[in-house]
């Protein structure tokens, strides 16, 4: 409990900025809705130049668009590699941060297992990802009811919303596991974007060709595709499967590799 | 009863230099030095009785109990202060302490207090704006505040200031006579020479001697210094016990250990001016070993 605590203070601006700067996006983007919709059909034009591809990077479908829920699905791919981001820093920080600060002597000398450690430190990036979560839940449910001009299901909304969840979660199950397999990380940062980066390019990618369901199997980005979620009022099961798949395997070998690592002297 | 016992321990790392076959053994109450020049192997060891590494080979207990398989409950009683101290730079002092004692089941403000007032520390400063030796004081006291049956500390002194050195000595024999076992790393002879009862000298990862120190110091070694009328050739003092020969003009010495009168009827055999027989610091002891291998 006292890790837990000691983590959580640890992370809490960090997870405080994050929080509102998602928020703030959705805020942003969602102000913008009311003057969309009334222009709705010459954006339908201009929108319809855009090669496929590019729309569906952005998250555009035309279908819906123009509807408050199609247009949320807009801000929500780029808040979710935002979020992608913050998962990954937690995850990679998680365990190179003892490593680069040199506590890591401090806290291993300690009565408790590595297990245990682990536990306390993964709960705690967990807590923070459902803090921000659920304030980025709540600013984005303010500002839907303030802007829509129809009325909309909130469940589909809040199943929209919990992708950035989703997304979180595997993000830091791979922050984790790269954690504790590299030696030492001097930057958590360079480490963190580039995976992301590098996963969001490759969904992009990967979306561009259509039909190819398997390549969407490449980038936990694509893993939720809100068109599919708009439609279905549901998340795919394979790639929800796939997800959960993910996360279980790196959480469990992240826990093997560090109870049998050695710890190097500073 | 051995507090630590360490058997036939192994520790490799590639290709680099580990530790080779390591055994000794600590017994209740005593202060233990383990000496060796830096790279010799000497945190090695340490970090593997702290299962901070695992072992390639060997074991090592610690109160009795495996040293990895009951590492969470045997370190409740171990205190550990490494060479260089590094701790949460944005905490206070006073949080770190806290956050240090909240790990063992019992409560430790009483000992804190009373540490950090012989350590003469500023609790309300960030751990960050300490200095070097600052930061050692507060690893002293987070090393100690749980009043741990077993204390290890892996080359302590360096960043200390002599008089806080001493303060931190005085600190270790009173923990000692309260019945803390010490296990203490060190290259600095004078220190290990001052606390310790018994010492482990360790070199390129082995083990070369476990000896008490009054032993080492008192019984088997004795520096000659000879001056003689004319200069002696170096091949003069070549008899069994004879080490560290150094002939300087008139000026002869040698560390030599084993039966004195074969010594005294080579030095009577020759024309002296002056003959000095002193007991040899642990230094040139501690040199002699190393030199007789290279």
């Amino acid at each position: 409990m006292n890790i837990f605590m000691h983590e959580l203070q640890a992370s809490r601006k960090s997870t405080m900025i994050w929080s509102l700067s998602l928020a703030a996006i959705v805020v942003f983007y969602m102000a913008l809705y009311p003057s969309f919709a009334r222009d709705a059909a010459e954006f339908t034009k201009i929108l319809e130049g855009y090669p496929e591809t590019i729309r569906n990077a952005l998250g555009i479908n035309l279908g819906g668009f123009f509807t408050i829920l199609g247009f949320y699905c807009f801000p929500l791919a780029f808040i979710s590699l935002c979020g992608a981001i913050q998962a990954m820093n937690l995850g990679t920080s998680i365990v190179s941060k003892e490593v680069r600060e040199k506590t890591a002597d401090f806290l291993l000398t300690k009565p408790v297992t590595r297990t245990t450690i682990l536990t306390a430190k993964l709960l705690a990036a967990l807590t923070s990802l459902v803090i921000t979560n659920i304030v980025y839940l709540a600013a984005a449910s303010i500002m839907v009811f303030q802007v829509k001009t129809e009325d909309f299901s909130f469940q589909l909304f809040i199943l929209l919303s919990l992708t950035l969840l989703f997304i979180q979660l595997i993000f830091l199950a791979l922050g984790v596991i790269i954690s504790v397999i590299v030696p030492k990380i001097k930057s958590v940062l360079t480490v963190s974007l580039a995976t992301v980066f590098g996963f969001y390019f490759l969904g992009m990618l990967s979306g561009g060709t259509s039909g190819e369901e398997a390549k969407r199997y490449l980038s936990p980005f694509k893993y939720f595709e809100t068109g599919y979620i708009l439609k279905h009022a549901s998340f795919e099961a394979p790639f929800l499967m796939t997800g959960a798949i993910i996360i279980i395997l790196a959480i469990a070998a992240s826990y093997l590799v560090y109870a049998k690592k050695d710890i190097h002297a500073v | 009863m051995n507090v630590i016992e360490i058997n036939n321990l192994t520790k490799t790392y590639g290709k680099a230099r580990g530790i080779t076959d390591i055994s000794f053994h600590v017994e209740e109450g005593e202060i233990f030095g383990f000496i060796g020049p830096n790279g010799a192997g000497k945190s090695t060891t340490i970090r593997t009785l702290l299962s901070l590494i695992y072992p390639t080979s060997g074991s090592a207990t610690i109160f009795g109990k495996d040293c990895i398989q009951f590492a969470p409950e045997i370190k409740k009683e171990i205190g550990y202060l490494p060479s260089e101290v590094f701790y949460y730079d944005n905490m206070k002092v006073k949080d770190l302490l806290k956050y240090s004692a909240s790990f063992y089941k019992k409560d430790c403000s009483k000992r804190i207090k009373e540490l950090v007032e012989i350590m003469d520390l500023d609790l309300n400063k960030k751990i960050d704006d300490l200095s070097l030796g600052n930061k050692k004081k507060v690893g002293i006291v987070q090393g100690l505040l749980h009043e741990p049956k077993l204390i290890i500390l892996d080359e302590p002194t360096s960043g200390l200031d002599p008089l806080m050195q001493q303060k931190f000595f005085e600190l270790l024999e009173e923990e000692n006579k309260k019945g803390a076992t010490i296990l203490f790393s060190s290259h600095i002879l004078s220190e290990v020479q001052r606390l310790c009862n018994r010492v482990a000298i360790i070199k390129e990862g082995r083990i070369v001697t476990v000896e008490k120190i009054s032993t080492l110091q008192e019984n088997n070694y004795k520096k000659f210094k000879i001056e003689t009328a004319a200069p002696l050739d170096q091949k003069y003092f070549q008899i069994s016990g004879v080490n560290n020969v150094e002939v300087n003009n008139n000026v002869t010495s040698f560390i030599f250990k084993g039966n004195i009168n074969d010594v005294m009827k080579k030095i009577a055999a020759t024309e002296i001016a002056n003959l000095w027989i002193e007991e040899p610091d642990l230094e040139e002891i501690f040199m002699h070993y190393y030199e007789k291998e290279v």
